[in-house]
């Protein structure tokens, strides 16, 4: 497990990172998010070790994280960096030797990565001759070339198109299944899909951090109602319920005071209905609502 | 779930990589191809064109004549012009005639009808030739007729000699000796331009394409930093030595393996200070890519380097002997400097031991400094950075 504890970074005047504190915890997926500037990227720099915190600490495990621990997480910086002029089977082999594997076991596991993205024939091209999503799954593979202990990934799904980041994310869920893993993004319907956990930044402070399904639960008891043809507006005179928005026969109420129940018998009474469901919140909302 | 365990050698990756990378490179190939034939080349080129020893065979009728040819081949002139003759006895002189027209010897010696003696040559007589068996005739029929008529010619000859001497004498070969300075100099600063090009172009296009902060996530940065300084050391050390492998090669096909001799402690004292020269401005060379934001600032990251490297040379051809025995010993420029002394002229053993040891403590200094400004600088992308900026930075 990784926890990040206080930790702040200063550039000049500017505070970037302000006293950030939250887990990544084994097995689990935690999302990173956060307007344009918000500290992400200096956070998972000092995460990585690549650059120096001006206070706070990063655990592993509960210990003061080293450099040796440090070396065994896989990291997918915000600026992407591979080798462009060499040869990407060489190159996965090369990062998984820096990273201790021996010849042989590197190229195996290259073979197994290229595999699975499904360019294996490409091994002996030359990173520059590949598309740009060829290059991201190259990136993401050097990530996990070297079996790590723990992930870091900045925007790993950026430009990759839908079925790419499906790929991507199978990997992930193969690779990643019992590791810490934390990723930013800036697509949160993607984020809502795969998170367990979330990390909200906003100018450099953390806004909100919990389970997914917990931050979600902090929103209200929100239900939507569609009548079968008639308007939905009666239910502006309903009690015990705020309505968020009415459209035609479809509305978006909170409960507030009655039961699911008794808003289900007071719209039965009212006439044919379609559907009555409890409306998740979502993420994009409840993004929305802490970064204000 | 991770089976990795922290690198010791890294550097060691890096420096195969870097090695790996640059064989492959046709331009690196050619390169090296072009130097080592162009170096054997000069000195196929510089062994004709300088006075070979030769021999000439000189066709002699009666014993006379023969012993005349012998005198000549221990005479001076000879000696000088390192030339060697040898007698070839014929039984008349139209025999001898015959042995010139048909170039079986370069010239004849046989008695003339007025009882002194006369050359033959085909179309003409080797002008020392002819300077050396005149000089054997007259010393050879003197002593004849001095004995002759019982003078001692000795007696009859003292005090007639002159000998010249020289203060400051040139050494033996003194052009050749040049050359094969200049041509350790050019070495020295052609492998060091290029190979140091070479490792700020590395270390900057690592810092442009953005992998370095894969690396420095995954090696420590000195690790990096080892690895090039190691790898393109091999590199450019392996090189030279091809080079100076070559040259001494085709000396030695040439036949001057003595002149080889002369100056064989030379080229082995300029692969050591090479060596220990390279290293030391390795270094310098990584961090100033490491300052270049983009492959375009090395230019002007390097320009300091390149001074460093192109003052001692101009001193020494522009200042006088003393400006040349300072910077044959200063750390860096003794490494171009002294080698060239060394080819050129005597050496006392203490001045190339500070040449040796002063380089030696550069280089550790220039590492060390190295290293620091490399460890802060390499993340810094963006923009170009200055030296007293990069001093001045804190430790990320």
């Amino acid at each position: 497990m990784i926890d990040v504890t206080s930790l702040s970074r200063q550039f000049g005047d500017h505070l970037a990172v302000d006293d950030v504190s939250f887990s990544v915890r084994p097995g689990r997926m935690t999302g990173f998010v956060g307007a344009n500037g918000a500290g992400k990227t200096t956070t998972m720099r000092m995460i990585m070790g690549v650059l120096a915190p001006s206070g706070g600490e990063v655990l592993w495990n509960g210990e003061p994280i080293t450099a040796d621990t440090r070396r065994t997480f896989g990291y997918m910086p915000e600026e992407r960096g591979l080798y462009p002029r060499m040869k990407i089977r060489e190159q996965l082999v090369y990062f998984a030797r820096l990273h201790g594997f021996n010849r042989t076991d590197a190229t195996a596991r290259a073979d197994d990565l290229l595999e699975h993205f499904g360019i294996i024939d490409r091994a002996d091209d030359l990173l520059d001759d590949l598309s740009l999503g060829n290059q991201q799954r190259i990136q993401i593979a050097a990530a996990l070339i070297h079996q790590p202990s723990a992930l870091v990934l900045d925007e790993p799904f950026s430009g990759l198109d839908p079925l790419a980041v499906d790929a991507m994310v199978d990997l992930l869920r193969r690779e990643a299944k019992d590791l810490p893993l934390l990723f930013s993004s800036h697509q949160l319907d993607l984020v809502e899909r795969l998170c367990d956990d979330l990390v909200i930044l906003s100018g450099g402070k953390l806004v909100a951090y919990g389970a997914v399904d917990e931050l979600r639960g902090q929103g209200a008891d929100r239900y939507r109602v569609v009548m079968d043809g008639s308007d939905a507006a009666w239910l502006r005179d309903l009690r015990g319920i705020t309505v968020r928005d009415v459209d035609g026969s479809t509305a978006l109420v909170d409960l507030d005071g009655i039961s699911p129940t008794e808003l289900t018998r007071a719209a039965v009474e009212r006439g044919p209905i379609v559907e009555i469901s409890r409306a998740r919140q979502p993420l994009s909302e409840i993004f929305r609502e802490v970064i204000r | 779930m991770s089976t990795t365990t922290p690198v010791r050698g890294a550097w060691r990756l890096v420096a195969e990589r870097e090695i790996t990378t640059r064989v492959r490179e046709k331009s690196f190939l050619i390169g090296v191809a072009v130097t080592v034939v162009i170096v054997a080349g000069a000195v196929v080129a510089a062994s004709l064109l300088s006075g070979r020893a030769s021999t000439e065979q000189i066709g002699v009728v009666g014993p006379e004549a023969s012993a005349i040819v012998q005198t000549a081949d221990g005479g001076a002139i000879a000696e000088n012009d390192n030339t060697s003759f040898e007698p070839t006895e014929y039984n008349s002189v139209g025999e001898a005639e015959r042995a010139v027209e048909t170039e079986k010897v370069d010239a004849a010696l046989v008695p003339d009808d007025d009882g002194g003696y006369r050359i033959i040559g085909l179309t003409s007589v080797d002008s020392v030739t002819e300077q050396a068996i005149t000089a054997a005739v007259s010393q050879t029929v003197l002593q004849n007729n001095a004995s002759a008529q019982d003078i001692d010619l000795e007696e009859l000859s003292a005090g007639t000699t002159t000998t010249t001497s020289v203060l400051e004498p040139a050494p033996e070969n003194d052009g050749a000796r040049t050359a094969i300075a200049t041509v350790m100099v050019v070495l020295f600063l052609l492998t060091v331009m290029i190979f140091g090009l070479q490792i700020a172009q590395s270390v900057t296009s690592e810092k442009e394409s953005r992998v370095v902060e894969i690396l420095a996530a995954a090696v420590p940065i000195r690790a990096l930093l080892w690895g090039k300084i190691a790898g393109n050391t091999v590199l450019a050390l392996s090189q030279v030595l091809l080079v100076v492998v070559a040259g001494v090669g085709a000396g030695i096909a040439m036949g001057e393996t003595a002149f080889i001799g002369d100056v064989g402690w030379s080229l082995v004292w300029f692969l050591v200070l090479f060596l220990l020269g390279f290293i030391a401005m390795a270094t310098l060379w990584a961090v100033a890519g490491s300052l270049a934001a983009r492959v375009q600032d090395i230019n002007s990251t390097t320009l300091p380097i390149q001074g460093l490297l192109f003052l001692p040379y101009f001193a020494v051809f522009a200042g006088n002997d003393s400006i040349t025995e300072v910077f044959s010993m200063l750390p860096i420029s003794a490494t171009m400097v002294m080698p060239m002394r060394l080819a050129t002229e005597t050496v006392p053993v203490w001045q190339l031991g500070v040449a040796i040891g002063g380089t030696i403590v550069a280089a550790i200094l220039l590492v060390k400094l190295g290293v620091r400004i490399y460890e802060r600088s390499l993340l810094r992308t963006g923009n170009k950075l200055g030296y007293r900026e990069a001093l001045s930075l804190s430790a990320d």
